[in-house]
C-alpha cells in the first residue's frame, strides 16, 4: 500500500470511527446520571417518615440482633468501632436524627467502605433505633443542682471556648446535646481531667516557630508538609511545617482541669448542669 | 453545520493519524499472550495491572528521573464525577488508556489529553454488597477485549475499540450469603480470564475461576476452602467451612516457566470471632500456586492460621529470580497484612524468611516452619482489645508494592497502626429470623456504655515507603507519612518511586536513598497505585486522587 492510499485509508477509518464514537461519547453517563442515582435512594427517603415508627422496646431487641448479623464485623459488637466507626459517642457524621440514621443506614456511604445491609424497610428502621440507642446515655440522677451548675458555666468562662445552641466559642467542642450523649461520670471526668479523652478535632496544638513565637490552637488539618490550626483567638491558621521548629500536641491539654479552680460542689453542680444539655429541639 | 461538522471530523480525523504516525509509545491492538509475556519490553504501554506478570509494577522509562523529575507538572485530569474511591489501575495501549470507573464503567481516553473516546456503562443493581465500597481496581487486556469484573458478580468483555459489548458471564449469585462481589481487575493467562471474588466479611465461600477469553465460558473452578474429599479438607470445626470466607480479591502473578498462577486468599469468616472455626481454616490468608490451565493446586502456604484479626494475604504477589543464601533461587516476595515480610520458593511454596516490616504485637516472630509464634491475649473480646499492632486494616492490604530490577528494592507503602478489635457475636448468616434469635448477651449489649471510648490520636499511627533488601528483609531506607496510606507505589528506571498519600500528597522519591524529590498537593485521597506510559513519546505518570485521574509530564508537555 502506498503512503497515499495508507493515508486516505487510515483517515476515511478514523472518520468513521469518529462518527460511531461521537453519538457515544454523548451518551455516557453524565454528572447529572450519577446524581440521579443517588436522588433514587433520597427520594425514597424522602417519603420516609421523620420519625422512627419502630421504636418499641421490642423492635430494639429485634434491631440488636440485625446490627449483630450485619453491622458487628465492622462496628463491633458493642458498637464501639474496630473497621467501622464508634457508634456509641452519639455524634454521626451523617446525622443522628431518626431519618438521618435510617437514611445512612439504608444507602450505605458512598465514597466509604459501608455499604447497605440486605434487610427490609422495616428492620432498616429496627437497625436505626438500635444504633441510636448505642449512642444515648444511659438515664441517670445528678446529685448536683442543674441551675446552680448553669451559673458557674456562665461565670467560670467555659463559654469563651464552647457553645451552647449556637452561643459561645468555637475553640472547644459544642456542647448542644452533650448531655443526651455522655453520662456524668464522663462529663466530670472531663472537666477534672480534660486530657483523658480528646475529640481529635479538637486536640490542643503548640506551634513552635522559627521566629520563636509559640502559637497555640486546636489542629484543623494536616498533611506532610503544613498543618492548619485555629489559634487560641479563633483565627484558622496554616504553617508550613519546614518553617517550625516543633509541634506539640495534647499536652497539655488547652482546658484548664477545673479540679483545682472549681469547688467539688460547683464540679457537681456544673456536671449536673451539663447532663441536662439534650439538644436543640 | 453540517459541513463545519463534517470538517471537524476531517480535521479530528487528520489529527488521530498525526499522533499514531508519530507514535513510538509501541505497538497497538491486537494484544497477543505473547506480548503480554514480553510486557516488560512495551516501554510506553502498561498492558495489566501490574504491567508484567511478575508482579513488579516497575517502569522501564528513565525520561522521568533523579536530575529531572523536579519538572514534572500536570498535564490533564480525568474528572471521574463520582462519589465512590477511585482505585483503578488505567491500562494504556498506544496512546489509548483505559479505565475503569466506579462502580462499573469503562472509559477509552486519549493518553496525550485525557479526552474521552468511548464509555462503556454497566449497571449494577441499586444495591450490591462488596465490604469496602462500590469501586473496581482495572481491566485485562488481550486481543482487541478488554475484561472487566462487576459489583453484581458478572466478568464482561467489551471490544476495546468500541467500546460494545461481547459478552457478559454470571460468576455468581451475588446476594448469596449475605453478598458476592468482584471489584478487582481480572488477569489473563494464555487464552484464559482469571477471576477472583469478595465477600470474606460476609459467610461466603471462596473461590478463583477461569473464563475462556472468546466465548466468556467457565473452565475450571478452584475452591480457597477445600471441600470435603479434597487434600486439606477438615481444617474447620464443623461445618464452618460451607460459610468460611476465604475470597480472592485482588489481582495475582503468573510464572509462565512453571505455568503457575499466584493468587492471595482473604480471611476466614466470621473475622474476628474464631470459636465455631476452630483449626487452620485453610486456604485462608495463604498465598495459592496453581496449574494454569487445569486450576490444580501445586501447593499453598499459609501466613496467619485461624487468622482472627482480618489479616487478609491479599496483596499482590512478587516475583523475583536472585540469590539467596548463596543459591539462585525463584522467589516470591510478600509483606504480609500481618506485619511481616516473607520469602518463599514460588517452586513449591518453602518457607525461606520471614521478618517484621512494621511494629507487631502479636507474635514472638515466625518459626523454621513459617508459622507465627503468637503471643497470648492478641484475640479480640467483645469488649475490645486496643494493644495490638498492626490495626484491622493492617500493615499492607491491596496496594502495590514494587520491585526495582536496577536497585534491586522492594517497595511498600506500609502502615503503622493500632486500632480496635472486637469479637463478634455467634455467627449469623442474613436469614436468620430476628423474632428467635436472642442470645445471653443481648441484655448487656443494650445496656453496655464504656466509660470512655478508647481514642487513637492521629500520630499514634503513620505511614512509611521503604525500601526492603529482598533476601534479608532489612530496611534499606524509609520515608515517612503522617497517616497509614491506601496507594501503592511504583518505581521506574529513572530511580524514582512514585505514590500518594491519604492527604493527597502525590510524591517521587529517590529510589536509591528515599530522599523526596518532588510533590503535588492533590488534597484528596489516594486510593490507588501509579503508572506510567509513553505518549508521543514522552513518558507520563498517572495516578487517582479522590475521583480525579491526574497525569504528570515533564513541564506538563
Amino acid at each position: 500500500m502506498n503512503t497515499l492510499l495508507k493515508i486516505a485509508c487510515s483517515v476515511a477509518l478514523t472518520a468513521s470511527l469518529w462518527g460511531q464514537i461521537q453519538p457515544k461519547v454523548e451518551g455516557h453517563e453524565s454528572p447529572a446520571d450519577v446524581a440521579r442515582r443517588a436522588v433514587e435512594g433520597e427520594r425514597a427517603t424522602a417519603s420516609a417518615p421523620q420519625n422512627n415508627p419502630f421504636e418499641s422496646e421490642q423492635d430494639i431487641q429485634k434491631g440488636d440482633v440485625l446490627f449483630q448479623t450485619h453491622c458487628s464485623n465492622c462496628h463491633g459488637t458493642f458498637g464501639a468501632g474496630g473497621r467501622g466507626a464508634d457508634l456509641t459517642t452519639g455524634l454521626y457524621r451523617f446525622g443522628g436524627s431518626d431519618a438521618e440514621l435510617y437514611r445512612t443506614i439504608r444507602n450505605g456511604i458512598p465514597g466509604s467502605e459501608m455499604g447497605p445491609p440486605q434487610v427490609n424497610d422495616d428492620d432498616l428502621w429496627r437497625l436505626a433505633a438500635f444504633v441510636k440507642r448505642l449512642g444515648l446515655a444511659p438515664p441517670e440522677d445528678a446529685p448536683g443542682d442543674a441551675a446552680e451548675g448553669k451559673v458557674v458555666y456562665l461565670t467560670a468562662g467555659c463559654g469563651s471556648c464552647h457553645s451552647i445552641n449556637g452561643q459561645g466559642g468555637t475553640l472547644g467542642p459544642d456542647l448542644s446535646d452533650v448531655g443526651r450523649r455522655r453520662g456524668l461520670a464522663f462529663l466530670e471526668e472531663s472537666l477534672l481531667k480534660p486530657e483523658a479523652d480528646l475529640p481529635t478535632n479538637h486536640r490542643g496544638t503548640r506551634l513552635l516557630t522559627s521566629a520563636g513565637e509559640t502559637i497555640a490552637g486546636i489542629r484543623l488539618n494536616e498533611d506532610d508538609y503544613s498543618i492548619q490550626i485555629r489559634d487560641t483567638s479563633g483565627n484558622p491558621r496554616s504553617f508550613l511545617k519546614h518553617e517550625l521548629k516543633g509541634i506539640q500536641r495534647d499536652d497539655p491539654s488547652l482546658m484548664p482541669a477545673y479540679g483545682s479552680l472549681l469547688s467539688e460542689k460547683q464540679i457537681e453542680d456544673l456536671t449536673a448542669y451539663l447532663a441536662t444539655l439534650k439538644g436543640m429541639q | 453545520m453540517k459541513a463545519t461538522r463534517t470538517g471537524m471530523l476531517w480535521g479530528a480525523a487528520l489529527a488521530v493519524f498525526a499522533v499514531a504516525a508519530i507514535s513510538v509509545s509501541g505497538q497497538g491492538l491486537p494484544i497477543t499472550f505473547e506480548r503480554l509475556l514480553n510486557s516488560d519490553k512495551e516501554l510506553g504501554n502498561w498492558l495489566m495491572y501490574s504491567r508484567t506478570y511478575n508482579g513488579w509494577r516497575f517502569s522501564p522509562l528513565d525520561q522521568i528521573n533523579t536530575e529531572n523529575v523536579s519538572r514534572l507538572k500536570v498535564k490533564w485530569l480525568f474528572q471521574g464525577r463520582h462519589a465512590e474511591k477511585f482505585e483503578t489501575t488505567p491500562l494504556v495501549v498506544d496512546g489509548v488508556m483505559y479505565l475503569t470507573r466506579p462502580e462499573n464503567d469503562i472509559y477509552a481516553l486519549d493518553a496525550e489529553t485525557g479526552r474521552t473516546l468511548w464509555t462503556y456503562s454497566h449497571r449494577n443493581p441499586p444495591a450490591t454488597f462488596n465490604c469496602c465500597g462500590r469501586v473496581n481496581r482495572g481491566l485485562a487486556i488481550l486481543g482487541d477485549r478488554l475484561f472487566m469484573n462487576t459489583l453484581d458478580m458478572h466478568v464482561i468483555a467489551v471490544d476495546a475499540k468500541s467500546g460494545r459489548e461481547l459478552w457478559k458471564t454470571k460468576i455468581f449469585d451475588y446476594t448469596e450469603a449475605g453478598g458476592y462481589a468482584s471489584p478487582g481487575a481480572p488477569l489473563i493467562v494464555k487464552d484464559k480470564l482469571i477471576v477472583g471474588m469478595a465477600g470474606g466479611e460476609k459467610g461466603v465461600s471462596g473461590f478463583l475461576d477461569a473464563y475462556d477469553t472468546e466465548t466468556g465460558k467457565r473452565l475450571w473452578r478452584f475452591h480457597t476452602i477445600p471441600q470435603p474429599g479434597d487434600a486439606n479438607f477438615g481444617t474447620w470445626a464443623g461445618d464452618s467451612w460451607k460459610t468460611g470466607g476465604s475470597s480472592t480479591w485482588n489481582n495475582g502473578s503468573y510464572d509462565p516457566e512453571l505455568n503457575l498462577v499466584y493468587w492471595g486468599t482473604s480471611n476466614p469468616w466470621p473475622g474476628y470471632r474464631g470459636d465455631e472455626r476452630t483449626g487452620d481454616n485453610l486456604y485462608s490468608c495463604s498465598v495459592i500456586a496453581l496449574d494454569a490451565d487445569t486450576g490444580e493446586l501445586k501447593w499453598h502456604f499459609q501466613f496467619t492460621p485461624h487468622d482472627l484479626h482480618d489479616w487478609d494475604a491479599t496483596q499482590i504477589p512478587v516475583l523475583v529470580d536472585r540469590e539467596f543464601e548463596g543459591r539462585q533461587r525463584k522467589l516470591i516476595l510478600w509483606p504480609n497484612r500481618n506485619g511481616f515480610y516473607y520469602v518463599l520458593d514460588r517452586t513449591n511454596g518453602e518457607f525461606l524468611l520471614a521478618k517484621a516490616y512494621v511494629k507487631q504485637t502479636w507474635a514472638e516472630g515466625i518459626d523454621d516452619k513459617g508459622r507465627p509464634i503468637e503471643i497470648a491475649g492478641h484475640e479480640p473480646t467483645q469488649d475490645g482489645i486496643t494493644h495490638v499492632w498492626p490495626g484491622v486494616d493492617g500493615a499492607s492490604n491491596w496496594m502495590s508494592h514494587s520491585y526495582s530490577p536496577i536497585t534491586q528494592l522492594l517497595y511498600v507503602f506500609a502502615r503503622e497502626e493500632r486500632r480496635i478489635f472486637t469479637k463478634t457475636g455467634p455467627p449469623r448468616l442474613p436469614a436468620t429470623d430476628p423474632d428467635v434469635e436472642e442470645d445471653e448477651d443481648a441484655t448487656r449489649r443494650r445496656t453496655f456504655r464504656r466509660s470512655r471510648p478508647p481514642r487513637f490520636a492521629p500520630e499514634e499511627s503513620w505511614g512509611k515507603v521503604i525500601g526492603i533488601e529482598p533476601s534479608t528483609g532489612s530496611v534499606r531506607w524509609e520515608y515517612p507519612v503522617v497517616s497509614p496510606p491506601w496507594g501503592g507505589v511504583m518505581s521506574t528506571a529513572g530511580n524514582l518511586v512514585f505514590g500518594g498519600t491519604l492527604e493527597g500528597n502525590i510524591f517521587a522519591l529517590d529510589a536509591e536513598t528515599g530522599d523526596p524529590l518532588w510533590r503535588f498537593l492533590s488534597n484528596d485521597r489516594v486510593y490507588a497505585s501509579p503508572i506510567s506510559f509513553l505518549s508521543r513519546g514522552k513518558q507520563h505518570v498517572s495516578l487517582a486522587a479522590g475521583d480525579v485521574l491526574l497525569t504528570f509530564s515533564l513541564d506538563g508537555e
